[in-house]
């Protein structure tokens, strides 16, 4: 484990966390852990219990899709100071819905998921801080998706020879 | 009784759209349907004379097919030989793909405006394109690293669908070497990739730029091309520092035939390449 | 009156029509291949004409959106046509012209092109519509930085007998165009007719030589104030109005305006009217191979920004839909155009509103589009 200095000062060079105030941050590290991967290592599968968001400190992090067939389909890379594993703090979704894996060593910050939604429940004034920054990310991921989804490489020709 | 002028086959400025031929001295496959064609005029004093400027493409033309309008892909400081790198998607390119070396091709050109290596000299440079986007910025590139004392941080970010589509991908090594820092991202990636996976416009935000000395130079689907200014623009990139290069259906390459306007512009040449606010009015008007 | 005088430069005289015969000998003793209006299997064509009498004597034109029919009148007069489908650009800038012919030669290929045969045409009644139509193709293929050799080598030898308009069909709409009916500057001859006599200015030192021995007199006070009256009458006939004060803004600040899915619906997507139009100037290339794939032959031909390829590339179709294609059109002739060669790209002749099957009008559709946009 790592003490919490050390995860308030990571935290600190994210300028997302500069707008939040002293006494939520010192909540928030209360919560979190900082954690060293390896290239290959799996922070979690698809199905998995939903239990940290993350926030990735430093290397490079997949997310992934098994697809019967195809293997594992990478859809995402989070890199320093992007979040993964978002739909863990919205109460929804219970499970991973894509495997994380990170490729190059690297360091994350866990924030325990549930934990943060009572804080964001028991404070509204953090809880929107959170939320805008988890629907900001949201819609980063639905352009990418939807650029994706274009296929925007792909032309009518190559469509019509198949 | 009526009197014919005979037209002599030479007469003005010769016939419209007649070739130069040159000859294919080597083919490197790029990626799936996609390779680059290296070519030199078979008039040895053609060859000589022919210069171009990052950005600019050259008609190709293959008899009973016809032409396509194909960027040109090589170094500019090379005059033994012309790169041209083709996907193979039109009737024209699939015969291309067809030839082998020592085959006879038919060339007109260069045509076109360029990259403006010259007016950004002193800034940063910030090169986001995607697919066969990247190839008629390979001049450009190959510009930087024989000038990289004349610009400031280069970025290139390049996407493609999948890593086997990436373009040029043994020389990535070679342009990190010369001080430009690239970037790739792919759509889709495999458990093999360590890469990036992500869309270009996206990355692009990851990106510490300083809005008041970038330029920036965009090529690629227009697609990838409107998020990318659209992402230039919200970091206050000047839309007069923004660098595009369009395509359309080319037939002449003289702005004659009429196709390829878009506006008030001739694509063939009054571009490819644009400075963005020539074009802002126009751009995002659906089908023009 | 002395048969050697001959008539200064910018002079009007008269000659007895009949007398014009002698006028298209001298110009075929000259070289020149006439041309003119006659009636073909009951349609009006430019075709190469003998003598006065292929000319369409007694006849009017009926001109409306979607229809034109030819009216046999009680007059005798030779130029009350107003022209057909034809225009002069299929002279200067050919439908269909080859381009050069390549024959393989051990690995390359030779170019074994014959030399073109190009006529020396003499264009008789080209209307002040069309000269303006003449001019902004001469500004299209013959750039300062561009010259097309096709058009050039055909259009350099032009002689033009222009024809004062003093009947205009209801499609017309040159006077607001500022092209017409009046014919001002480019010919060689300028004629009016009058019941009884032609009258000519001479615009040209080979026009004036062509008179040499043809009879004429001095156009008298009484003549050219008849010829006046007639081409006031003329622009007074002019019903049709296309209002340019706010061309070409109103089309290029308005390119999302609804009112393109309008027409679109209604165009057809035909081109029509981009083949008859004096001034579109789109061209495609046609490449052929013999089957032994020993000869290829390049041939040039029109090509409408309506047809459906004429947009294609390896991406896709640039405008895949009707209205996209009329909205490419139309902002091209009143908007674009101005940018690309400092005039609008209409001359108001009115042949796309006559030829267009489905009966749009282009002068409508601009107006109704401003009011649109007012809303």
């Amino acid at each position: 484990m790592y003490n919490k200095a050390e995860v308030t000062r990571e935290l600190q060079k994210i300028p997302w966390f500069k707008e939040i105030e002293p006494r939520h941050l010192e909540k928030i590290t209360d919560i979190a852990h900082l954690r060293h991967v390896r290239a290959g290592e799996v922070l979690f599968r698809e199905g998995d219990k939903e239990d940290f968001l993350y926030i990735v400190i430093e290397g490079r992090v997949a997310l992934d899709i098994f697809v019967p067939h195809r293997g594992k389909v990478r859809i995402y890379t989070a890199e320093p100071w992007d979040l993964f594993g978002w739909s863990s703090v919205t109460p929804t979704i219970h499970q991973r819905t894509a495997g994380a894996v990170a490729v190059v060593d690297g360091v994350v910050v866990g924030i325990d998921s549930a934990k943060l939604r009572q804080l964001c429940e028991e404070d509204h004034d953090l809880g929107y801080l959170v939320m805008r920054r988890l629907t900001n990310i949201v819609a980063s991921r639905l352009l990418v998706t939807r650029l994706q989804l274009i296929d925007m490489f792909g032309s009518p020709e190559e469509k019509n020879a198949k | 009784m009526t009197a014919i002028a005979p037209e002599t086959a030479k007469s003005h400025s010769g016939f419209l759209l007649e070739p130069h031929w040159a000859e294919i001295t080597a083919i490197t496959p790029e990626a799936d349907g996609i390779s680059t064609y290296w070519i030199r005029f078979t008039d040895p004093a053609e060859q000589e004379a022919f210069r171009f400027e990052p950005g600019q493409f050259n008609m190709l033309y293959l008899p009973g097919f016809g032409e396509s309008a194909i960027s040109i892909s090589s170094n500019p400081q090379d005059h033994e030989k012309i790169g041209h790198t083709i996907r193979f998607v039109g009737n024209v390119t699939r015969a291309v793909s067809r030839l082998k070396v020592g085959d006879i091709v038919g060339l007109r050109g260069p045509f076109g405006t360029y990259w403006p290596m010259k007016e950004i000299e002193g800034k940063d440079i910030f090169i986001a394109c995607g697919g066969i986007g990247l190839p008629p910025l390979r001049p450009a590139l190959y510009h930087i690293i024989q000038n990289r004392e004349k610009y400031g941080k280069v970025t290139l970010l390049y996407g493609a669908r999948t890593s086997g589509d990436l373009m040029f991908p043994n020389e990535y090594a070679e342009w990190r070497k010369a001080g430009i820092d690239v970037e790739i991202t792919v759509d889709r990636g495999d458990a093999n990739w360590n890469g990036r996976v992500g869309v270009v416009p996206m990355w692009f935000y990851q990106f510490r730029i300083d809005s008041r000395k970038t330029a920036v130079l965009t090529c690629g689907p227009e697609i990838m091309i409107r998020f990318v200014i659209f992402e230039a623009m919200a970091r206050r990139v000047p839309s007069e520092s923004i660098y595009v290069s369009l395509e359309r259906n080319m037939k002449c390459g003289q702005g004659s035939c009429g196709h390829c306007q878009m506006g008030p512009y001739f694509i063939c040449k009054d571009g490819p390449v644009f400075r963005f606010d020539e074009l802002q009015s126009f751009f995002n008007v659906e089908e023009f | 009156m002395p048969s050697d005088r001959l008539p200064d430069i910018g002079s009007t005289i008269t000659i007895e029509k009949p007398a014009f015969n002698l006028l298209l000998s001298r110009l075929k003793e000259e070289g020149y291949l006439p041309i003119g209006p006659r009636i073909k299997n009951d349609s009006l064509i430019y075709e190469e004409i003998e003598s006065l009498e292929d000319l369409p004597r007694g006849y009017s034109t009926e001109q409306k959106p979607g229809s034109f029919r030819l009216v046999r009148e009680k007059h005798a007069r030779y130029f009350d046509i107003i022209p057909g489908s034809h225009s002069w650009k299929q002279f200067l800038f050919p439908s269909r012209v080859e381009l050069f012919t390549l024959r393989k030669n051990g690995k390359g290929w030779e170019n074994t092109t014959q030399p073109a045969e190009i006529p020396s045409y003499a264009f008789i009644g080209v209307r002040a519509c069309e000269l303006a139509a003449i001019q902004i193709q001469d500004n299209i293929f013959m750039r300062s930085d561009f010259t097309d050799p096709i058009y050039r080598a055909r259009r350099q030898r032009v002689f033009i007998v222009s024809v004062n308009c003093t009947h205009p069909a209801e499609t017309c709409f040159c006077t607001s165009m500022g092209t017409g009916p009046r014919v001002k500057e480019l010919f060689d001859l300028s004629l009016t007719e009058l019941d009884d006599v032609f009258v000519l200015t001479v615009g040209s030192q080979l026009a004036r030589r062509l008179m040499t021995g043809i009879p004429f007199d001095d156009a008298s006070g009484y003549i050219l104030t008849n010829v006046e009256h007639r081409l006031n009458h003329a622009e007074q006939q002019m019903r049709r109005r296309l209002d340019t004060s706010d061309l070409p803004e109103l089309i290029l600040e308005h390119l999302d305006h609804p009112y393109w899915n309008e027409i679109g619906k209604r165009c057809l997507s035909c081109a029509s009217c981009t083949q008859v139009c004096p001034t579109c100037f789109c061209w495609d290339t046609q490449d052929e191979m013999s089957l032994d794939g020993k000869t290829a032959k390049r041939t040039r031909v029109w090509d409408s920004c309506f047809n459906p390829g004429y947009s294609h590339q390896a991406g896709g179709n640039t405008r895949p839909t009707i209205y996209s294609r009329y909205r490419q059109w139309m902002s091209h002739k009143f908007g674009t155009w101005k940018q690309q060669y400092g005039t609008l790209g209409c001359v108001g002749c009115g042949r796309c509103i006559t030829w267009c099957p489905a009966e749009i009008d282009i002068t409508e559709e601009i107006a109704a589009l401003r009011n649109e946009v007012k809303r």
